[in-house]
């Protein structure tokens, strides 16, 4: 299985045509980091403005490899119990209640209580072995026996020592666990981490990995992005979309509209049927680009000439 | 030859530190797989994978791309002129107008048949021999120069000339006579050839040396000049200074937050409240079942900036503002606030623009006003003391020069007998406080602290010990 994998990603080329197969258009640079990044085994941090694919990527990598997808999503007290493995407290307990008898059988004819701690101790740590672990994503990650891909999602929401935590996996693909000894994993998972930069990440951590930063796309980029994810759109239509979108990236806003809302946009307007941009339409849609009243307001009012850009840069073929 | 190319990506990873980007040694064992890995043919391959490994954020990124480029384009002359190519070229060897039959010299061979390929081939290896890549400084440039040349063997060339010149008073050379050319039948016409081959030699050298130094020596360059921008008067810096200034002040202002950022996990709870626990278990009978912890408090910590924007004091200003909001992320309530003849908050300003354009925008709104601190502090206590509280920290910098009107230390004294602690910056040193029209002793018996703040060095350290008692309060 692994080996399959593998083979699919021995070529810059291959990988870039297997992506956009899954709807997927890559970038050279992103391509080229796939292939080092599965290559050398090392895990690949991605940086970028929000909704540019950062986490799509992981799942088309996923799918890409024939992988499990394991996911595990950072925030704010997020802790190794929660992302590593727990243990099943109730089914000790339960155990402990069925298992009563038994107990007492083993300890029978003890009669001082060293007799019977040292009767005890001839059993080993029963309630604290594998069968007792509730794994979690980490530790899911590292068992999987083909392999997997292991996608950690904005990191910079997590804590500082989530992400000291995460250093020992990361570098050497293995956790300790005091009760039950380090856990090396089966296969090493591709690794993929995300970050929106709300926060500086650590030297420690990003000496680690590998770093690629995904920008907004190009024009001719997130034309192919935009066709591939919504293909009934028609060429005119989207030319504009895009054009207006990357105009739109220029101003000074708050939050710049990313790919995904450019999709979303394109189809929010395959919804209405429009089949070109004008001043009104684009006024009444912009709430699906913008997040904000005051990016909406500034974009408003310089919407119609930024139609007309967009018509210049694509001119509807005569209606 | 595997040992030559780690030569040259060691050589690469130098010219990257010097560009300001930060590379770990295991990030260079990382670059060093990387570049294994991809191979050395395709360049644009290798620059995004070179950059994957060892550049790690956006504006790395830009400075490795630019160290890439530079380096890889001063490789690149060197080594397609090492193999091939000039080569091909020594059919015309005489190209160089010069037979260079009788000439013993090696050097002197080589000038005269102007096989420039051959030639630079040569400077390079003489480079490498004397570790032209340990350059650091431009004061050693001559030292190189010169080092270079005499391995290349410029002694036996120097003879060469001599010879050459002493030839014609000896009558003509049977050595030359051989010679088809019609500038070396003449046997003066050598040592002049010589002589300008020579001088281009020195040029050739001393371009060399100027290149490595610019890539190699670019970070001890930039030390030394972080190091006197640190200690030099913020009042007076020229504008190229300006522009490395506010780099470098993002830059320690990044490495204060990284300081900062990392707080220790406060626990949350305290230790056993004994009385809310007997009140809450009443109804148990007195048992003590639900148990009820002393709580922490956790209080926001709020910055209040207020800066004097008139003349000299504008400059450190700037710096400051640029810091504070550099350490948003840490002090996550700043306000600032602008006067010289009157006050106006500045917190938009600098929240919606970057540092520049919020300076400039806020030097039209209050600046080149003749300071008058009693009118401003009446602003401010008109429109903000109300927001000053006991979690407030109030920083002040000015100089205390009020053109000689009321100083109104009064209402210093109510901002701050409401807010926590008030710092007070003041750009002048401490034998000028006082003199002439400088109020500031009148303010100094309400300032928690007051101090001399002119160089960056006093800034960094400044915001250093604000940032942390203002995190230890909270």
């Amino acid at each position: 299985m692994q080996n399959q994998a593998s083979a699919k990603l021995q070529d810059i080329d291959a990988i870039t045509s297997g992506f956009a197969e899954l709807d997927y258009i890559c970038s050279r640079s992103i391509a080229t980091a796939l292939f080092i990044a599965s290559n050398l085994g090392k895990p690949l941090l991605i940086e970028g403005p929000a909704g540019v694919g950062k986490t799509e990527l992981a799942n088309t990598m996923a799918a890409y490899v024939g992988l499990p997808m394991i996911r595990l999503q950072c925030y704010e007290g997020l802790d190794e119990a929660k992302a590593l493995y727990e243990w099943r407290y109730a089914k000790q307990l339960l155990y402990t209640q069925i298992l009563r008898d038994k107990i007492g059988e083993v300890l029978g004819d003890a009669d001082t209580l060293k007799s019977s701690m040292a009767r005890l101790h001839q059993h080993s740590d029963l309630f604290f072995s594998e069968q007792f672990v509730a794994p979690r994503p980490l530790l899911k990650a590292l068992r999987e026996e083909d392999g997997c891909v292991l996608l950690i999602d904005e990191i910079d929401k997590a804590d500082h020592e989530f992400e000291a935590f995460l250093l020992e996996i990361l570098s050497e693909y293995q956790v300790s666990i005091p009760e039950l000894g380090t856990i090396k994993a089966k296969r090493r998972p591709f690794v993929f981490l995300t970050s929106n930069n709300s926060r500086e990440l650590s030297d420690a951590l990003k000496r680690r990995c590998l770093h690629l930063y995904v920008p907004f796309p190009e024009a001719s980029l997130e034309q192919r992005i935009v066709r591939a994810r919504v293909p009934e759109i028609a060429d005119a239509l989207m030319k504009q979309l895009v054009a207006f979108v990357q105009g739109v990236r220029e101003l000074d806003l708050k939050k710049h509209p990313s790919v995904s809302e450019t999709i979303d946009w394109a189809r929010a307007l395959m919804l209405l049927n429009a089949s070109e941009l004008d001043g009104d339409l684009v006024r009444e849609t912009l709430n699906v680009i913008l997040k904000f009243e005051e990016d909406i307001t500034v974009v408003d009012r310089q919407a119609l000439e930024l139609v007309r850009q967009a018509e210049k840069a694509a001119p509807v073929s005569a209606a | 030859m595997p040992g030559e190319i780690d030569h040259t990506l060691v050589n690469f990873l130098k010219v990257v530190r010097g560009a300001d980007v930060r590379v770990s040694v295991a990030e260079s064992l990382d670059a060093v797989e990387v570049a294994n890995f991809l191979g050395w043919e395709d360049r644009e391959r290798l620059k995004q994978g070179l950059g994957m490994a060892l550049a790690k954020t956006p504006e790395e990124k830009d400075r490795f791309d630019a160290a890439f480029d530079a380096f890889f384009s001063a490789v690149a002359d060197a080594t397609d002129d090492e193999d091939g190519e000039g080569r091909e070229e020594d059919a015309d060897s005489g190209i160089g107008g010069m037979n260079a039959d009788g000439v013993e010299d090696e050097l002197a061979r080589m000038l005269l048949e102007g096989d420039q390929a051959e030639l630079l081939a040569a400077m390079e290896e003489a480079a490498a021999a004397v570790n032209l890549d340990q350059i650091r400084f431009f004061t050693q440039r001559g030292l190189y120069t010169q080092r270079i040349l005499r391995q290349m063997g410029v002694e036996g060339l120097d003879a060469a000339i001599r010879e050459a010149q002493a030839q014609p008073q000896a009558g003509g050379g049977d050595g030359q006579g051989q010679g088809q050319g019609g500038g070396a039948s003449q046997p003066g016409g050598q040592a002049e050839a010589l002589e300008t081959a020579r001088a281009r030699l020195f040029e050739m050298a001393r371009n060399l040396v100027e290149r490595r130094l610019s890539l190699y020596g670019a970070e001890t360059t930039r030390d030394l000049r972080e190091s006197r921008l640190r200690r030099s008067r913020l009042g007076n810096l020229d504008r190229r200074d300006q522009v490395e200034m506010r780099r470098l002040v993002a830059r320690i202002a990044k490495r204060l937050a990284a300081l900062h950022s990392r707080k220790p996990k406060r626990r949350n709870r305290g230790m056993l409240d004994l009385r809310r626990t007997m009140r809450r278990n009443y109804a148990n009978d007195g048992i003590m079942f639900d148990l009820e912890w002393k709580r922490k408090k956790v209080s926001k910590p709020k910055v209040m900036a207020i800066c004097d924007v008139s003349g000299s004091v504008a400059a450190v200003a700037r710096f400051l503002l640029q810091f504070l909001y550099a350490l948003h992320d840490i002090l996550n309530d700043v306000r600032s606030f602008a006067f010289s003849g009157k006050l106006i908050e500045t917190s938009d300003f600098f929240e919606r623009h970057d540092v520049d354009a919020a300076v400039d925008m806020v030097m039209n709104e209050v600046g080149y006003m003749p300071t008058d601190y009693g009118k401003s502090l009446e602003d401010f206590r008109e429109g903000w003391l109300e927001d000053v509280d006991k979690r407030t920290t109030v920083v002040i910098l000015g100089d205390g020069r009020s053109n000689n009107t009321d100083p109104r230390s009064d209402i210093l004294k109510e901002i701050a007998e409401r807010s926590k602690r008030v710092l007070w910056l003041n750009p002048e040193p401490p034998p000028l406080w006082g003199t002439g029209d400088s109020e500031i002793y009148r303010y100094k018996p309400y300032c928690n602290l007051m101090r001399e703040v002119n160089t960056l060095q006093h800034l960094e350290r400044v915001v250093n010990d604000l940032v942390r008692v203002v995190k230890a309060a909270s």
